[in-house]
């Protein structure tokens, strides 16, 4: 990650051109580079059937309107008339292809940054906010559809345009041709300057902007404070000033825009004041026609036209390359290991020896961790709040990656093993459950289409669902609302453990919920959790009371260390952390005497 | 949004408000566009004489002197056209600003429900692209339109000048082009919103599988979401073509026009000249306007695209402007004197969203006292002090301040003169000073490190590089938990209020500095009601009131001491407190 993530990032602005993004972004259309060229070549048959009508023009008033050829100009009249279908259709396709160029790498750049996210370490998520890499997936992709449809092919096309308007003006009269030039390097200077100037303004407006729209969405945050403290008189003034600055920086802009357009409009009556006068001569030398005179006209108006365009086609430059430099950024981020080995007969031994973990530097979460899971095992994982039990979990599943000590399981260590064959043997209930939209059977096979619906039915009855289900005539198929809104804790849980259960892992890691729930849901979920965590090796971070009895091994962690490990039966009779533990919790002294509760 | 009230009758009264404000400009502008464009279509006129010149065979001084001309014409016309973009542009400008502005002090006045409801993209949306599409409607919008009927109406006068005739001609396939325009245009617009219809749908999809990205790690699913995405993204791909077919055939289809439209001159207007019946120089000239009308006639195809987003836009900011703020000073609202303190809630009920959030609240808080505030989390704690400083509606007859009806206060008054440190402060990216300094923005230095002092803020300010100018947020430094809780006590307490309220606002402080701070505070919380929330007994411990809440209900009230004996949840919270400190220490 780049250090200008941390700002705000609309501040960040990318140089106006940057070979190197440039470089890269073409890359994106070389699969495409025969589109590319029928592009352009389309564009420039295009192009010249649009110009051609200067030759027909010029060739009926020379040829036969000064002849009295009625009977030619007739016929030139049909040529025109099939030139221009002609034009048509090749503009037309020209467009086309065009637009489905940009469509089609930008399907596919969304494609490999979508791609890419999913292969990304949890630790890139927990630093940038989901609004900042949605909008990289989406937005930021989208900006470079200009560039890549109309940008490219355009410039290749204006450039082949006025090297081909040029030829033509050479080719009638180089003398007259030459002439009309005159003022070309007044053209390029005014271009140049207007240029300068308009990059300038560019930048301070989008600083501006970001300014302006970070406070908007700050005060959004903060409009509560805002109105307690009874702030929005001078909130309101301070947000005044900002917007003033805004538009004074637009104010200045338009002078830029407002003193380049009518500039070329001068220059190109120059030249046009230059034709008349030394073509003038010229007809009268008789070294011109008339016919050559007024297609000169055209060709010099068309001339001028790429350049008005060219402010916009700047604007869409600069744009292009400020996104393609943070996706550039998100697909430069190395994605976690995701290869490596498998065992062929999976046990689920799990052993974690002498474990030390941190999110940051030395800030160590875990200390010297060690503990076995035999295969078939049910352990418990308990402590208090901030112990270390989810990092704990989050590591097995290599979430992240611990820095010393080895955690193996079936005797190869984690970063042996590869990503794929590890996560199939290893199934994840969550504390949060997070609910898709779609249908519950959706939410329980998830994307996997290999999992049935007869599945799907049977894993929700087994983890007593199938009663809620009644109310609904959809049955599995019913629609849950966004983030389950109508569904209860309760029901999200059994939900989550129907989704473990489809997926029949070797070995079950659960974050037991801490929100309460009724007594009757308490019953279906105990027994629910029976039916999951049966025949199989479990590692669970409890909180329930029957499931820590249950425990073949209980783990008590306490400030990232482990300080007990035993039975509930044996745990309980002694004093310690686990003891007082279950007293915090469970409401009722374990021993009748009263004396270690009141200090 | 459900409180979002009709749009008024005349969706551009929003902007014509403004437009009026800035008549002058678009009187500037109106004359500008006319003379700019007048002056430009008189150049062809004078190419025409040039022409004519030359057949007759004229001086190179007459020549030089048209030619001059020429070039004096378009200069004129280049002031003027400078003078164009510097009125309308300037003035739409000018219209983005006020509109900004009144849409940013119509979003202060909105009460809290409206932001729980609303997304904060939503509405920046609306501040950023949805104005712009406004401003493009009556900046640039109006510039193009009015320059393009003027060029329409001078060109047209022109040729009806030069050749009658001529001119009925090519009228026939000019006719033509509004309707290919309008019809196109509408078509594209159909499909542009189901573009954006599917391109919420991505960002949505996109949304999801971010937020449970653990889950789709955990159950492998990331190869098919990309394959999932793959189809979301090919559609897109495929609606996207769907307006490219229409949308490829929108200019070359006018430029086909176009040229038919010489097509028709050139020919009938060859043989007017073989008759003899029209001089070559006019049908010159002639050719001039005519490709003088072809990139308006294409242009309005542009300007009736901005017209129609613009209006689409401004329906939406409209929907902002026309939401009626929930709470508002009454005309009862009308009590403004110092409070002193006394709280009584009778018989109270509060529902939010169509849930009973809380349950017959009857509480009588004198002057001066302290009440503690325990309870899990989302039994109503929060909501109950929020309605002190009535941020949510509260019905006549059961919250009283100083014996008035909440709803009787003016609502300032009453603000300011509570004071709120909640357990999640929210800073702004401004300095540390600023941030104490919200609730009174004269407040001296002096002031400001002493409640910074109070809330055992002084040590830490000390060691940032700027001390009390340090920035917080983004673009400065990052505060921890506790500093922030620190800062809005502070921000909380120079406000000078008559009630204090601290919402669990010391559960990021370890318990040394909470207890710094209880020390000190105690003397600022002389002489004022304090309503402490917390899930710390050690906090509430020694306040004169200690309540339990439960669902909205109060379950348990009395002093410490005497809910200790009662032995209930406060009780047993209590001990498990007790036994947590206990944990810490093995």
């Amino acid at each position: 990650m780049s250090a200008g993530e941390k700002y705000h990032e609309e501040e960040v602005l990318g140089k106006a051109y940057d070979a190197r993004l440039m470089k890269r972004l073409l890359t994106y259309i070389r699969p495409y580079r025969r589109a590319v060229a029928a592009a352009v070549v389309l564009m420039l048959i295009g192009s010249v059937f649009q110009i051609s009508f200067a030759f027909f023009t010029q060739i009926a008033i020379d040829d036969y309107i000064a002849a009295g050829d009625q009977p030619g100009l007739m016929r030139l009249a049909l040529m025109f008339l099939l030139a221009v279908a002609l034009g048509f259709a090749a503009s037309y396709a020209q467009l086309y292809i065009t637009a489905w160029l940009g469509q089609k790498v930008l399907h596919d750049i969304r494609m490999q940054v979508f791609s890419h996210l999913q292969k990304l370490r949890l630790s890139y998520f927990d630093r940038n906010p989901v609004g900042r890499l949605v909008t990289r997936v989406t937005s930021d992709v989208n900006v470079l559809n200009e560039m890549f449809s109309s940008g490219v092919v355009t410039v290749i096309g204006d450039l082949f345009m006025l090297a081909l308007i040029v030829a033509a003006l050479f080719y009638y009269n180089w003398r007259l041709a030459l002439i009309t030039f005159l003022v070309l390097p007044l053209l390029v200077g005014a271009t140049f300057l207007f240029r300068a100037k308009v990059r300038k303004v560019y930048r301070e407006v989008r600083t501006r902007i970001a300014r302006l729209n970070a406070f908007v969405q700050e005060h959004i945050g903060g409009m509560k404070l805002v109105q307690l403290f009874v702030r929005e008189k001078r909130t309101c003034e301070k947000f005044d000033k900002i917007n003033q600055d805004l538009k004074a920086v637009h104010h200045r802009g338009i002078y830029y825009y407002a003193v380049f357009f009518p500039a070329v409009e001068i220059i190109s009556a120059l030249s046009l004041a230059l034709l008349l006068y030394y073509g003038g001569a010229k007809i009268n030398e008789a070294t011109l026609t008339f016919g050559e005179l007024v297609a000169f006209i055209h060709l010099v108006e068309r001339f001028y036209r790429p350049i008005r365009d060219l402010s916009e086609k700047y604007n869409i430059l600069q744009a292009s390359m400020a996104s393609s430099e943070r996706i550039f950024a998100l697909l430069d981020t190395e994605p976690g290991k995701t290869e490596g080995g498998s065992v062929d007969d999976f046990k689920g031994r799990i052993s974690f020896e002498n474990v030390w973990f941190a999110y940051n530097d030395e800030e160590w979460v875990l200390r010297d961790v060690s503990f076995t899971v035999e295969p078939g095992e049910k352990v418990a994982i308990v402590g208090a709040t901030g112990a270390g039990k989810t990092s704990l979990m989050s590591l097995l599943y290599r979430f992240y990656d611990y820095q010393k000590g080895a955690i193996k399981i079936d005797g190869l260590e984690l970063p042996k093993w590869s990503q794929q064959a590890l996560r199939s043997h290893l199934g994840l209930v969550l504390q949060d459950v997070f609910v898709f939209t779609g249908d519950f059977a959706g939410n329980v096979r998830l994307r996997d289409e290999t999992i049935s619906d007869e599945t799907v039915r049977q894993a929700l009855r087994r983890v007593g669902f199938d009663r809620f289900l009644k109310d609904h005539p959809d049955g599995i198929h019913t629609v849950v609302q966004e983030r389950g809104a109508t569904l209860s804790t309760g029901q999200k849980q059994l939900l989550s453990f129907a989704r473990a259960l489809a997926f029949d892992p070797d070995v079950l890691i659960l974050d037991e919920a801490t929100s309460s729930v009724d007594t009757e849901t308490e019953l279906l979920i105990q027994k629910a959790l029976d039916e999951l965590l049966k025949d199989r090796t479990s590692i669970v971070i409890a909180h329930r009371l029957s499931t820590i009895e249950k425990a073949d091994k209980i783990i008590v962690l306490h400030h990232g260390e482990v300080r007990q490990i035993g039975k509930h039966t044996d745990l309980v009779t002694k004093p310690g952390i686990y003891r007082t533990l279950y007293e915090m919790q469970y409401q009722k002294p374990f021993s009748q005497d009263k004396a270690t509760v009141r200090r | 949004m459900n409180n979002e009230a009709t749009t008024p009758t005349n969706i551009f009264s929003t902007v014509t408000k403004y437009l009026r404000v800035y008549r002058h400009y678009l009187i500037a502008c109106g004359i500008c566009i006319v003379l700019s464009n007048a002056l430009m279509l008189l150049i062809p006129y004078v190419t025409k004489i040039v022409f004519d010149l030359l057949e007759r065979q004229g001086t190179d001084k007459e020549r030089f002197n048209w030619v001059l001309i020429l070039v004096g014409l378009a200069v004129l016309s280049g002031i003027f056209r400078f003078l164009t973009r510097r009125t309308v542009i300037w003035m739409s400008r000018c219209v983005e600003y006020d509109l900004r502005g009144e849409i940013f002090a119509h979003l202060l006045r909105l009460s809290p429900s409206y932001y729980d409801k609303s997304r904060t993209g939503d509405i920046m949306a609306r501040m950023t692209n949805d104005l712009e599409a406004v401003r493009m409607m009556i900046g640039p919008g109006i510039m193009h339109f009015t320059s393009t009927v003027v060029t329409f109406v001078v060109a047209m006068s022109f040729m009806i000048y030069l050749s009658p005739r001529l001119t009925l001609y090519s009228l026939g396939p000019m006719i033509l082009f509004p309707l290919v325009a309008n019809r196109v245009g509408n078509m594209v617009h159909r499909r542009a919103m189901r573009i954006q219809d599917h391109f919420s749908a991505i960002t949505a999809s996109v949304q999801e599988n971010i937020t449970g990205i653990r889950v789709v790690k955990a159950y492998r699913q990331e190869e098919n979401e990309v394959e999932h995405f793959r189809g979301l993204s090919r559609k897109y791909f495929d609606l996207n073509m769907d307006m490219a077919r229409l949308y490829a055939a929108m200019v070359p289809l006018l430029f086909m026009l176009a040229s038919l439209l010489i097509l028709t001159a050139l020919y009938f207007g060859g043989l007017e000249v073989m008759s003899g019946s029209v001089p070559l120089g006019t049908l010159v000239a002639f050719f001039a306007y005519l490709s003088m009308l072809i990139w308006p006639a294409i242009a309005l195809g542009w300007v009736v695209s901005l017209y129609q987003r613009g209006k689409a836009s401004l329906e939406r900011i409209n929907k902002v402007l026309a939401t009626e703020p929930e709470i508002v000073n009454g005309a009862s609202g009308t009590y403004k004197e110092k409070m002193k303190g006394r709280i009584e809630f009778r018989d109270l009920n509060f529902q939010y969203n169509g849930t009973r959030v809380l349950h017959h609240i009857n509480l009588v808080i004198e002057p001066g006292r302290s009440v503690g505030l325990v309870g899990r989390t989302g039994s109503g704690k929060t909501t109950l002090v929020s309605l002190l400083a009535r941020l949510y509606p509260v019905e006549r007859g059961q919250l009283f301040i100083d014996g008035v009806d909440i709803n009787d206060w003016d609502i300032p008054t009453l603000r300011r003169q509570i004071g709120f440190a909640t357990q999640e402060p929210f800073l702004f990216s401004e300095s540390i000073a600023d941030n104490i300094r919200f609730g009174v923005g004269d407040a001296s230095d002096e002031i400001v490190r002493e409640a910074a002092a109070t809330a055992a803020l002084s040590k830490d300010v000390e060691n940032f590089t700027d001390g009390f100018e340090t920035v917080v947020g983004e673009r400065g430094i990052t505060l921890s938990g506790g500093q922030k809780q620190r800062t809005a006590i502070a921000r909380a307490i120079l406000t000078d209020p008559a009630v204090l309220v601290l919402d669990d606002a010391t559960s990021a402080v370890d318990t040394e500095t909470e207890d710094e701070i209880n020390r000190r505070i105690s003397d600022v919380l002389k002489g004022r009601t304090s309503i402490i929330i917390s899930h710390r007994v050690s906090s509430v411990k020694n306040t004169d009131l200690i309540l339990y809440l439960e669902d909205g209900r109060i379950v348990e009230q009395g002093s410490h001491e005497e809910l200790i004996v009662l032995g209930g949840r406060y009780h047993d919270l209590h001990r498990s407190q007790l036994l947590a400190a206990q944990l810490e220490s093995l």
